[in-house]
């Protein structure tokens, strides 16, 4: 068995490249693929624990993020498209209604 | 042996996150994704989540990439980053404090590793079996567990609305 | 004995109740009026029966004491709402609640056709219920919740016709609402500094304690020899510190000096309320707190002399004010202060019997005498100007019979009321204290007493009617009881306190353990003389004014006497130009002052700089900030993660 910070390190670095995915990416579809990928990370951190610990209750965690990512992907993409036949475009920085 | 297995996974899944990162085409993105994917599936195993590996291999490698692969094809989105960045300090100082973070993430690990992430227990040789994540998921969780089904079906009936035509 | 507890808890509690009827539920000026009265009405019979049954009590554990609850618990301070009903308190209760009661029926017919009825009881109950929660508290903090009530209801109803910019003689109800109310508040800083120090060094406010001797005034002898340092000042003992505070707020509270000056101008409430607050009780608390503390003044001889010098000279300055006025109501504001000063020195001379006793005929024949002087104005149709009267007596039969009573109660003519009491304070300053000055102020005083009394029911009631456009007419209504009831009483008054008899010292006896002066032969002689000068003095002043002098005076005009007396006169005339002294001193640095500030320091610095100036400020920095919301996402995104990198390293670098 490996030591677990091998595991969160590389749980951390993936992380930290979804999150320049987010904040880099221009395309509203590639900011969700980087939001999946961040959930991926925050996952494998989990099932480490979950090994460290020997405790099973991270694992369920996990089970149910999944669950969760599979309907809000559904869903996200679901008003993507709405957007995109509005729209014409996915480029994100075009939805600005939030501007004060 | 384990920790061979762990280097080539973990370098596959570093490329995998980085070339999605990087690449121009939404389509090569998601394979890329789907690489990655792959990769922390792999490492599940080593993890002894066996369940999770299979999870992790039809609900994101199977359902979500191929809803993604299908949504960027039926929209036409490969590239769709082609006008000017309107924002442009938005990269660097993103990049900082990417780095701040990761900075601060390896400051925690390195000052808890000593005793902060040492093992627990035994190995179970049939830990995250299964079986085991069976019993768990419907006695302990098993409240949790239904309600994961009303949402899963509250975001099916939410899409259909979502795409039925106003009369 | 919980009945009877209970029973003194009622007290208060009736006129509280007719306050809040009357200010929530009852509609309509005869309802108001009648509610007003029932609930004195029932205070004073719940009153009576509570003195009865004190009086059936061991006269050495002649108390009724209940703690309601307890008000307020401070670290190791604990105030309770408790109530205290002794026989100094008794009989204050009586007097405030029986004057009260007849003050309330009389005014159903003197409001009648006012504008706001409802408000004028309800804040007549709400000054019962303050007087009485200021005479029957347990503690300091309890009577000085009573003593700000009756603040706040004399300041209320001094401006009851606040809307009316002028009434007789030339006051603005408004104006000398506030004037009685930051006069009040200088003393009642006093009072409040006193309290703090009993607490600071006795840790308790309680009179007497619950058991009747862990007060804080069974402490005091201990603590005769403490000193409080002042500093540069030297220092000075503790006892006579909170002794001089405590002067402070009696010379506010009972119109002293040099704070008497708010007293005339609260003429200009409703003639009731002078009869029930600036005659009969609100002002006789200062006489009631040095009574009830008087275990202080006791401790502290140079305090006292100060309050006999204080009460003396009060007493001749009001007297020699009351002389010169031509107001009917003004004369008898002077006379009040000129009468509370006998009281104040007869305190200060440790005389506490004969000033309560002096206190309670005062409040029956001075609310006499403001009642009477109110049926003359209701009559009148609102003159109070004495140059205008004159010839009532045919007009106004009865109303003279009982002024009469009033004016000889007063003047201190024997038998009546003010004879008895008024000689007990003399005969006391000149053979028990044996102090020469004073015993000759008090007697000029009483002499000058004497001669405006008969000044005034010369200029009031003798010959015609100076003023041909006044229709004098005699409509008593409900005015008419109450006036007959206190003339009796003022000439029974003097019953209470009988030399040889002295029912009311024994009764005190228990609260102020002072055995009644024996009687002597001398004495007699003397009070003989005494009220030989008076009758002399009252006489001189009806006949110059019913005669000669009285001929000469036109309404509008001087006073003859001022002719020959000439700036003296004038000088009695402004009450020794005090409130002449505090418009140079005071109101007028005061209004340059705010000029200045307002015209500079509020336009320039406060309107300029911080009002408009930190607007800017906010609307500019706001500009700043709004660029940040630039409606993009990413942004936001960005945002939020660098707050994450902040609160992470918050944590981790900081754990």
């Amino acid at each position: 068995m490996l030591p677990t910070i091998f595991y969160i390190g590389l749980s951390a670095l993936l992380f930290v490249i979804g999150v320049c995915g987010v904040l880099l990416r221009r395309s509203t579809l590639m900011v969700f693929m980087s939001i999946e990928l961040m959930l991926n990370s925050a996952n494998l951190a989990l099932v480490t624990f979950a090994n460290q610990r020997q405790s099973l209750d991270a694992q369920i965690m996990v089970f149910f993020v999944i669950t969760i990512a599979a309907a809000e992907v559904a869903v996200g993409l679901a008003l993507l498209v709405m957007i995109f036949m509005r729209k014409q475009t996915t480029n994100i920085d075009t939805m600005t209604t939030l501007k004060g | 042996m384990e920790l061979v297995i762990f280097v080539i996974t973990a370098i596959v899944a570093i490329i995998g996150a980085v070339a999605m990162l990087t690449s121009r085409n939404a389509v090569h993105s998601a394979l890329f994704l789907l690489l990655n994917f792959g990769a922390i599936a792999v490492l599940y195993l080593l993890l002894q989540a066996p369940f999770l590996f299979a999870v992790q291999l039809i609900v994101y490698a199977g359902a979500i990439i191929v809803l993604f692969l299908f949504v960027v094809m039926l929209l036409g989105a490969e590239r769709d980053e082609e006008d000017a960045n309107p924002i442009r300090w938005q990269a660097p100082v993103a990049i900082t404090m990417a780095v701040l973070l990761i900075g601060e993430i390896i400051w925690v690990l390195v000052r808890q590793s000593q005793d902060g992430l040492a093992r627990v227990g035994s190995s179970d040789s049939d830990f995250g079996s299964p079986a085991q994540i069976a019993q768990a998921l419907f006695t302990t969780h098993l409240l949790p567990f239904e309600v994961a089904s009303f949402v899963l079906l509250t975001a099916l009936i939410g899409v259909v609305v979502l795409h039925q035509r106003r009369s | 004995m919980t009945q009877i507890s209970w029973l003194i808890a009622l007290i208060p509690a009736f006129p509280l109740a007719g306050f809040l009827l009357n200010v929530f539920l009852v509609r309509g000026e005869r309802a108001n009026g009648t509610v007003a009265s029932l609930s004195i009405v029932a205070a004073f019979i719940t009153t009576v029966i509570a003195v009865i049954n004190l009086a059936g009590m061991a006269a050495e554990s002649r108390y009724i004491a209940i703690t309601l609850w307890d008000w307020l618990a401070v670290g190791r301070v604990t105030v309770s709402f408790g109530l205290w009903f002794d026989p100094l308190t008794a009989v204050m209760a009586l007097l405030i609640t029986g004057v009260g009661a007849l003050i309330h029926i009389y005014s159903i017919t003197y409001m009648h056709g006012d504008s706001r009825p409802g408000r004028y009881f309800a804040y007549m109950n709400l000054f019962v219920f303050a007087m009485l929660i200021l005479v029957m508290s347990d503690n300091l903090f309890l009577l000085f919740l009573g003593w700000e009530g009756v603040g706040l209801c004399s300041f209320l109803l001094i401006g009851h016709w606040f809307d009316r910019k002028h009434v007789a003689p030339g006051i603005v109800p408004s104006e000398a609402a506030a004037k009685a109310f930051v006069a009040n508040r200088v003393g009642d800083a006093g009072l409040l500094l006193a309290m703090m120090a009993i607490v600071s060094h006795f840790g308790t406010l309680s009179f007497f304690g619950s058991d009747g001797i862990s007060g804080f005034v069974s402490k005091l002898t201990d603590a005769s020899f403490t000193t409080i340092s002042l500093g540069a000042f030297g220092s000075v003992g503790l006892v006579s510190g909170i002794a001089f505070l405590m002067i402070l707020g009696v010379v506010g509270k009972s119109a002293q000096l040099p704070l008497f000056v708010w007293l005339p101008d609260a003429m200009a409430g409703p003639t009731p309320v002078s009869a029930l607050i600036h005659a009969a009780t609100m002002v006789t608390a200062g006489v009631y707190l040095i009574v009830r503390t008087h275990a202080v003044f006791d401790l502290a001889p140079d305090a006292s002399g100060w309050v006999v010098i204080i009460g003396a000279t009060t007493a001749l300055i009001g007297a020699t004010a009351a002389v010169t006025q031509f107001d009917i109501k003004r004369v008898l504001a002077y006379s009040t202060i000129s009468q509370l000063g006998f009281m104040i020195a007869a305190a200060g001379m440790g005389a506490y019997t004969a000033a309560i006793f002096h206190l309670l005929t005062h409040g029956l024949f001075k609310a006499l005498l403001f009642l009477g002087s109110g049926a003359i104005i209701h009559g009148m149709h609102d003159i109070q100007d004495m140059r205008r009267m004159g010839g009532l007596r045919k007009h106004m039969p009865v109303i003279f019979l009982v002024y009469i009573v009033g004016a000889l109660a007063l003047s201190g003519i024997f038998p009546l009321a003010g004879f008895w009491s008024k000689d007990e304070i003399i005969t006391h300053a000149w053979y028990s204290a044996q102090n020469i000055n004073v015993t000759v102020i008090l007697l000029l005083s009483s002499l000058l007493t004497a001669f405006y009394m008969g000044r005034q029911v010369a200029l009031t009631f003798a010959g015609d009617v100076r003023d041909k456009d006044a229709h004098p007419h005699e409509d008593l209504g409900t005015m008419k009881w109450p006036l007959y009831i206190l003339a009796v009483a003022s000439v029974l008054g003097g019953l209470m306190n009988l030399p040889g008899v002295h029912w009311l010292n024994d009764w005190l006896n228990p609260v102020l353990h002072q055995e009644a002066e024996l009687f002597t032969l001398s004495m007699g002689i003397f009070a003989a003389v005494t009220v030989l000068l008076a009758t002399a003095s009252g006489y001189l002043g009806y006949r110059m004014y019913s005669g000669a002098v009285g001929a000469r005076i036109k309404p509008g005009d001087e006073d003859p006497a001022h002719y020959y007396l000439g700036d003296i006169w004038k000088g009695f005339e402004m009450g020794w130009g005090l409130d002449y002294v505090y418009q140079r001193i005071f109101v007028k640095p005061y209004r340059t002052l705010s000029t200045f500030l307002h015209d500079v320091f509020d336009q320039q610095a406060i309107d300029g700089i911080l009002v408009e100036g930190s607007a800017g400020m906010v609307g500019r920095f706001s500009q700043a900030v709004a660029r940040i919301q630039n409606g993009n996402v990413r942004t936001y995104a960005l945002v939020f993660l660098i707050g994450v990198v902040v609160l992470v390293g918050y944590v981790v670098i900081g754990a």
